[in-house]
């Protein structure tokens, strides 16, 4: 037997504790069956998705009539006492794939397809355009077609915001509404390394921006981010009536400065008891501190090239360094200033004091309370690029750091955006879309691909070379196929998948392939995959897409919609073959009911099918018998001329196949039997009568098929064709 | 969700569902500001509300077991509910009362479902009317080769057989001229016009003009009795005139160069709304197509095209008494509606 194992040793023990080198994955089912379950049945359903049937053990006789009688009063039991649960899992799954809803997912495949068909098609006519033209400004033209495909791809992964209420609560200083996908960060980042070069100048600051809106979103688990840390604070702050006491207030304070939240924390500021109007005592010289930190904060020197800030971005922009350097200095003086003022002796309130002075450390670029302010390793580098280098350049020296920043704060995850902006500032594309791939699926990466080798001539060697150990494709192409896969094993997006396979250099192979395994049952569906073979000029397979339609329906008994099927195929072979059906059936018997379903299927075929003189017999023999029902029925004599032509016709004609002699004969005894006068005249009764001779010659050899007419059919037919000749002598003369 | 605005006056906006629509339809509405739409979404009959064209939203849901292939829902002005019918893949027909005021559903309805006495296989096209004394009646064709008329009076449901032809045809299309006619499209037989006064067969057939293609849609006005116009496969458009039975005329598509598409046509619909040309026979239809389109069609001239999409848009309703309104529906899970003319910039 195929698959048994020879002997017991091909079964290997398997114990979760001595495979801890690598772990097995481990997929937790839901199925909400309260009782212990009594059989689980596993099965295969599309792509890597596994259909798991949780099967409760029956209730007892008794007491299933109780539930019987229970639930016609109550509709809700009925949902609690199912019978099994079945579950999907999917296998192998990218670790945030469920980060997104499936509905949105496919939305994302259907509009992604737009940009990605875009971006393709400026490729190959700026591929065009080289060609012809070796000084075509390919390149240039380039980065901004990425640009704009990155972009709209961006918007795709946004999430409606709900509408910012008008009257705002001091209290809220987070962001509200949904919170962007891990995703969409992935993307962003990516974007902003490889496609926006203009970006390149101030890198920092665009990370600071990025932070900002992915935070939460950095580490996956449970692992504390200043995000996390700021929402919390922001509930506490709900209940607390004096801040400025609750040391939560300040480290928040702390944590959000060092990541460059300014905005975050001149509103925590303001929140601060001294602003109160009704004091008790005299605060002004800590209110005048307060206010000072936070004046400093909001002029802190900020180098953006970019025209258009968002108003809520607090600083001053300078667009070049050396404005910027010069303003830098300037401000950090002013820090040093205040940091040093003996206002602090006058200020009574001990926490503010500690807590500003730590906010003035930070600015200064105190690397240990940084330290201490920061959650992981990628908040660290971003204090590092406001605070303390703030004018790195290139992926080396953000490398570096990165590195010196994971020293100080090692992480024992760095999966997700970390792992993502590791794999980036290591210059490692191969690694960053592997990651991507892992952590985030297979859409990213297929769509990622272009972004990295938009404006790097290297990395679009690295992955569009084509290589011989992969078959001959490239790295970018494998991540495409994977994508178009994924598409291909769901029914609502498979028709996405073919534009994906249409630009690899295998695609049309596979796309032959999905295209064939396509259900055929339903005739809609057909016609939509005819579409796509017309479309992608696949038309040599879309006769076998028929046939298969085609013999679905002659399966279950559609035969209307079979031979459609079959004709538009122009398979003659199997035409022919249906028609030989006909024959053979007909041959058989004849029953009036069977008689109709004869002509409905000859009507369907068509008069040009079938073998040389086959059907051309059948239609005749369809004329005479539909002839002798008229003049049976309606006792019309002037069909009777028509008829016996049509019988001398067929008994003639050598086409005419031996096994139809008798059943020809039989019906014809219902026109030598005509009452008023002999229909057949001498010469075509002596015809029949010789044909009748060769019948019976033919049965003593054994030689003719028994036929269902009756045992004394010959008999009874030499009677009638002697008593016709008979009369047909007599009136002749 | 997606808006345009073109210079054409036409107001576009695109509502994304979180599942499939296989059918979309308007209901007849009692104000120009109580609008209802009914979607078939492969699980249930959505019911939504239309305050405006950018405002859409679910106000009603049934489900049913199997998904839904055709609906009708004709105006009914003797009785305060409406009576919405829904054919499906498994060949049966199901009809539920919807309160045309909110919106919802009525909590009773009415199937029909016998594999030996009614339909054995997919229900493909339905179409239903309202009797004199206000019972519905349904005529329905199935991909097995049958045609039934079921009526619905009260709580009694009655189902006729017009025709079984045991495999030897797939009705893919139906659709009433009048009280006692009906037009059919299926492969096989082609066109067929039936008499519910003379049973026993069709009283009219035509195997159509193009070839070997499918029907997959017919529509009649009520002011032409005699024509039909039908939508298939390859892009045909045409109509058959009842008075010239060995004929059709072509809108597109077949042998013509007007040539809108050359993939299927998935609906046809009078278009009320187009202006009427007099000289010509045919009156302008809208039709949708598999390749994305959405056009209103004349006789002797160029398809207008109204939308491109880049997918297929399955199915389309005329809002029969805003004719400038239309909802159709898109393969890539999306609802979309189309406002032509001045009133649709007013509204927003």
């Amino acid at each position: 037997m195929p698959g048994m194992p020879s002997d017991s040793t091909s079964i290997l023990p398997f114990s979760l504790e001595s495979s801890a080198h690598q772990q097995p994955p481990i997929y937790p089912l839901q199925h909400r069956l309260s009782s212990p379950l009594s059989r689980i049945h596993v099965s295969w359903s599309r792509g890597n998705v596994l259909h798991v049937t949780c099967l409760r053990p029956p209730p007892p006789a008794e007491e299933q009539e109780e539930e019987d009688e229970s639930m016609d009063g109550d509709g809700v039991e009925e949902e609690e006492e199912v019978g099994g649960m079945a579950v999907e899992v999917i296998l192998g799954g990218a670790m945030l794939e469920g980060e997104i809803r499936e509905e949105k997912k496919r939305r994302i495949a259907y509009e992604s397809l737009k940009s990605f068909a875009f971006l393709n098609d400026k490729k190959m006519s700026l591929a065009k355009m080289e060609e012809t033209d070796m000084n075509a400004p390919s390149r240039t033209y380039w980065w901004q077609y990425a640009l704009q495909y990155s972009r709209s791809i961006n918007d795709l992964l946004s999430n409606p915001r709900s509408p910012e209420s008008l009257i705002q609560d001091p209290r809220i200083f987070l962001k509200e509404g949904e919170e962007s996908s891990a995703t969409k960060g992935a993307w962003e980042l990516m974007e902003i390394f490889y496609v926006d070069i203009q970006l390149l100048s101030w890198l920092p600051e665009r990370l600071v921006d990025w932070l900002e809106d992915y935070d939460s979103r950095l580490l996956s688990g449970t692992e504390s981010t200043v995000h996390s840390k700021l929402a919390n604070l922001q509930r506490k702050l709900a209940k607390l009536q004096i801040v400025e006491d609750d040391s939560d207030y300040w480290s928040g304070l702390a944590s959000a400065l060092s990541v460059g939240w300014l905005h975050v924390v001149v509103k925590l500021l303001k929140l601060h008891g001294s602003y109160d109007l009704d004091q008790m005592d005299n605060r002004e010289t800590e209110n005048g501190l307060v206010e000072a930190v936070s004046r400093l904060i909001t002029e802190m020197p900020r180098m953006r090239s970019d025209n258009n800030t968002p108003d809520e971005k607090l600083g001053v922009f300078y667009q070049t360094k050396q404005d910027y350097i010069k303003g830098l200095e300037e401000w950090r003086g002013k820090v040093s200033g205040l940091e040093s003022t003996s206002f602090w002796l006058q200020c009574e309130h001990r926490k503010t004091r500690d807590g500003l002075k730590s906010l003035l450390q930070i600015m200064l670029g105190n690397l240990r309370i940084i330290v201490d302010s920061t959650f992981n390793w990628v908040e660290l580098l971003i204090s590092h690029l406001i605070y303390i280098r703030p004018l790195t350049n290139g992926l080396e020296g953000l490398n570096n750091l990165a590195e010196k920043c994971m020293q100080l704060k090692p992480s024992s995850n760095n999966n997700g955006l970390a792992g993502l902006l590791i794999a980036i500032i290591s210059e490692n594309p191969e690694v960053v879309l592997a990651d991507c791939l892992k952590t985030f699926g297979p859409w990213i990466v297929a769509h990622a691909v272009d972004l990295l080798t938009s404006n790097n001539e290297y990395i679009d060697a690295v992955l569009n070379e084509e290589r011989y150990n992969l078959g001959g494709t490239s790295i970018g192409e494998i991540y495409v196929l994977v994508y178009a896969q994924a598409l291909a094993s769901h029914s609502l997006t498979w028709q996405v998948a073919p534009a994906y396979l249409s630009c690899l250099n295998q695609g049309p192979g596979l796309l032959e392939v999905l295209l064939l395994s396509q259900p055929v049952q339903n005739y809609r569906s057909v016609l939509k995959t005819l579409e796509i073979c017309h479309l992608y000029e696949l038309s040599n397979i879309s006769p076998q897409i028929m046939r298969n339609a085609g013999m679905n329906q002659w399966k279950h008994g559609n035969k209307a919609l079979a031979i459609h099927w079959f004709k538009q195929s122009r398979d003659k072979t199997i035409l022919s073959r249906i028609a030989q059906q006909l024959f053979d059936f007909v041959g058989n018997s004849l029953s009036d009911q069977s008689f109709k379903q004869l002509e409905g299927l000859m009507e369907l075929l068509g008069s040009d099918i079938g073998t040389a003189g086959g059907l051309d017999f059948l239609h005749k023999y369809r004329d005479f018998k539909k002839a002798l029902q008229q003049i049976i029925e309606g006792g019309e004599t002037d069909a009777t001329r028509k008829i016996t032509e049509l019988l001398i016709q067929l008994m003639k004609n050598p086409s005419t196949p031996q096994r139809f002699w008798l059943p020809l004969l039989h019906d014809s005894v219902k026109l030598l039997e005509w009452k008023d006068r002999p229909i057949l005249n001498v010469s075509d009764t002596n015809l029949l009568l010789g044909k009748l001779q060769e019948l019976s010659m033919a049965k003593l050899r054994h030689e003719l098929q028994e036929f269902a007419i009756g045992p004394n059919a010959l008999a009874s037919i030499r009677l009638a064709l002697a008593k016709n000749l008979g009369r047909a002598i007599l009136q002749e003369s | 969700m997606a808006d345009s605005d073109d210079h054409r006056g036409f107001l576009y906006h695109l509502h994304h569902q979180p599942a499939p629509v296989s059918a979309v339809q308007w209901l007849p509405s009692t104000s120009p500001f109580h609008r209802h739409a009914v979607l078939a979404s492969p699980s249930a009959l959505q019911i939504h509300s239309l305050s405006s064209p950018n405002n859409l939203h679910l106000t009603s849901s049934h489900p049913l077991s199997s998904p839904i292939t055709s609906l009708s829902c004709p105006p009914n002005p003797s009785s305060v509910t409406l009576t919405l019918a829904a054919g499906t893949s498994t060949g049966s027909l199901h009809f539920l009362f919807v309160n045309p005021y909110d919106g919802s559903f009525n909590s009773d309805s009415v199937s029909v479902s016998d594999k030996s006495a009614f339909h054995s296989g997919p229900i493909q096209s339905i179409d239903t009317q309202t009797g004199s004394t206000g019972e519905s009646i349904t005529v329905t064709a199935g991909e097995d080769g049958r045609v039934n008329i079921v009526t619905l009076g009260g709580e009694r449901v009655e189902n006729i057989r017009v025709c079984e032809s045991e495999g030897l045809a797939a009705y893919t299309a139906v659709k009433w001229g009048s009280e006692v006619e009906f037009v059919t499209g299926g492969v096989g037989p082609g066109l067929q016009w039936w008499d519910t006064r003379r049973p026993g067969g069709a009283v009219a057939q035509f195997k159509g003009i193009w070839g070997g293609g499918m029907i997959h849609s017919m529509d009649i006005h009520p002011s032409r009795k005699h024509t039909c116009v039908v939508g298939g496969s390859a892009g045909t458009v045409f109509a058959w005139d009842l008075r010239y039975q060995n004929q059709a005329v072509e809108l597109a598509g077949g042998s013509k160069s007007r040539v809108l598409s050359r993939s299927e046509i998935w609906e046809v619909k009078y278009d009320h709304f187009a202006p009427l040309i007099s000289s010509r026979n045919v009156l302008p239809v809208m039709v949708c197509s598999e390749d994305g389109f959405l056009a209103v069609l004349n006789q002797d001239e160029d398809p207008v095209q109204l939308l491109e999409e880049p997918c297929a848009i399955n199915s389309f309703d005329i809002d029969p008494q805003n004719p400038s309104d239309v909802i159709f529906a898109l393969e890539w899970e999306s609802i979309g509606i189309l406002s032509r003319g001045k009133e649709a910039i007013a509204m927003d």
